[in-house]
């Protein structure tokens, strides 16, 4: 299958910020997670992709379409973090000018997308709470019926009850028709429900695409006592008092054994565990 | 619909293939009928919060050993699956959980006899009406 989007060696400087070189495509089907720190280039990689900020090095290719050429953007739906415009327009008002904008808008889905997350429409944008800006925003975004949706951090600001709507809609969405998403998010039961692909990033380094149970499923979490202060045990890659991680299971469990070391606990860690060691750098890979 | 699946963190066991083992339970026990709907590889994924290649590859499984059956546009739903199947998945699911407990019992040391008597009793308990 063609991928929508294919990303090669891109490279973007910005001040003394380096993000790149990035490589990585988008297949129909799959949803893919922007992971990373405060200020690792999340945002930054989503306006190179809508073509809102130039790259100094490699190519996006888009629906087999390189830069500029064609008319991709009807088939990318983008949602920045903040809109900026907004402010002085109405729910209705803004909801009339861009279905106006979009001939495939979806007018079912964009009502019920209001009505599941009791968007008032009378009110103008910039007197809305932000958790309920992103929410018309969404219910704008959503509708146009794009091959690929872009969604920077599309639910910081919402209350539990809405982010799992808002799950539950982005499931439905990917139900209909070939679609892919990409979704930039610090929410960790965001990536854990909807992403199938993680893709790291630290300080504007790619660290790597990985498929989600590939974070998790390779490495066992262990609580022992008695362990050699010096020295590392094969497969580890984490170690904090009586808790090891490893990557080679058999391996270490053979070292329990052979040393006489019961393990306490021995388990799979937490997706935003793994994540979160592998961004501070706490981890070797 | 929603499915009752548990997966566990303790067990080293791959993911796809628990998933694959309890529907398979789910399916041979009679709890999902011939003809009842599964959820989506996208919803199910969702709810076992794991990727959709992971419940793919399960759902891929099942279909290959005709425990499910995927129609293009319409789902996926349990297929009509013969007595005697239902009855050797039943057996292979006790035999395995059997398997596991003397797999437990043998890496603390436990003897033959000893395994046996805590085999009895539990056994016993069941039958008086305790458990």
């Amino acid at each position: 299958m063609q991928p929508f989007i294919n990303i090669e060696h891109l490279e973007k400087k910005i001040d003394d910020f380096t993000l790149g070189p990035i490589d990585f495509l988008i297949e129909p089907g799959t949803i893919t997670a922007l992971v990373g720190d405060n200020g690792s280039g999340k945002s930054t990689l989503l306006k190179i992709i809508m073509d809102l900020v130039n790259a100094d090095k490699g190519q996006i290719d888009r629906f087999g379409l390189l830069e500029k050429e064609g008319d991709w953007k009807k088939d990318l739906a983008y949602q920045p973090q903040t809109v900026v415009g907004y402010d002085a327009f109405t729910g209705e008002d803004l909801h009339q000018l861009i279905s106006h904008w979009y001939p495939t808008w979806d007018e079912k889905l964009f009502l019920h997308i209001i009505n599941e997350l009791h968007v008032p429409l009378n009110k103008k944008f910039g007197k809305l709470s932000q958790g309920v800006q992103q929410k018309l925003t969404l219910a704008l975004t959503l509708p146009r019926n794009a091959k690929v949706l872009m969604l920077d951090e599309p639910t910081s600001f919402m209350d539990i009850p809405s982010k799992k709507i808002v799950v539950d809609l982005l499931v439905d969405w990917m139900e209909k028709e070939e679609r892919a998403i990409i979704l930039a998010s610090h929410q960790a039961e965001d990536i854990k429900k909807l992403a199938d692909f993680i893709v790291l990033l630290r300080s504007g380094k790619m660290l790597g695409l990985f498929e989600k149970e590939s974070l998790t499923e390779k490495y066992r979490k262990y609580w022992v006592t008695g362990l050699p202060g010096f020295e590392t045990i094969p497969g580890e890659v984490f170690r904090a008092e009586h808790e090891v991680i490893s990557n080679q299971p058999d391996l270490s469990e053979q070292y329990f054994a052979a040393h006489d070391i019961t393990p306490m606990n021995s388990m799979t860690p937490d997706l935003e565990e793994m994540i979160t060691l592998i961004l501070a750098n706490k981890m070797d890979m | 619909m929603n499915v009752p699946i548990t997966l566990s963190k303790d067990s080293r066991e791959p993911i796809y293939h628990q998933i694959e083992k309890q529907l398979k339970a789910l399916i041979a026990g009679g709890h999902l009928a011939a003809g009842a709907t599964l959820p989506s590889i996208r919803v199910l994924s969702k709810d076992l919060e794991v990727s959709v290649i992971t419940t793919r590859r399960a759902y891929q499984n099942l279909e290959n050993d005709g425990f499910i059956q995927t129609i293009q546009g319409k789902g996926t739903f349990v297929a009509q699956i013969e007595k005697t199947r239902k009855e050797k998945t039943k057996e292979s699911a006790v035999y395995d959980a059997l398997d596991t407990a003397v797999r437990t019992a043998i890496s603390y040391d436990y003897n033959a006899k000893q395994i046996m008597d805590m085999f009895t009793s539990i056994l016993n308990e069941y039958q008086g009406g305790k458990k």
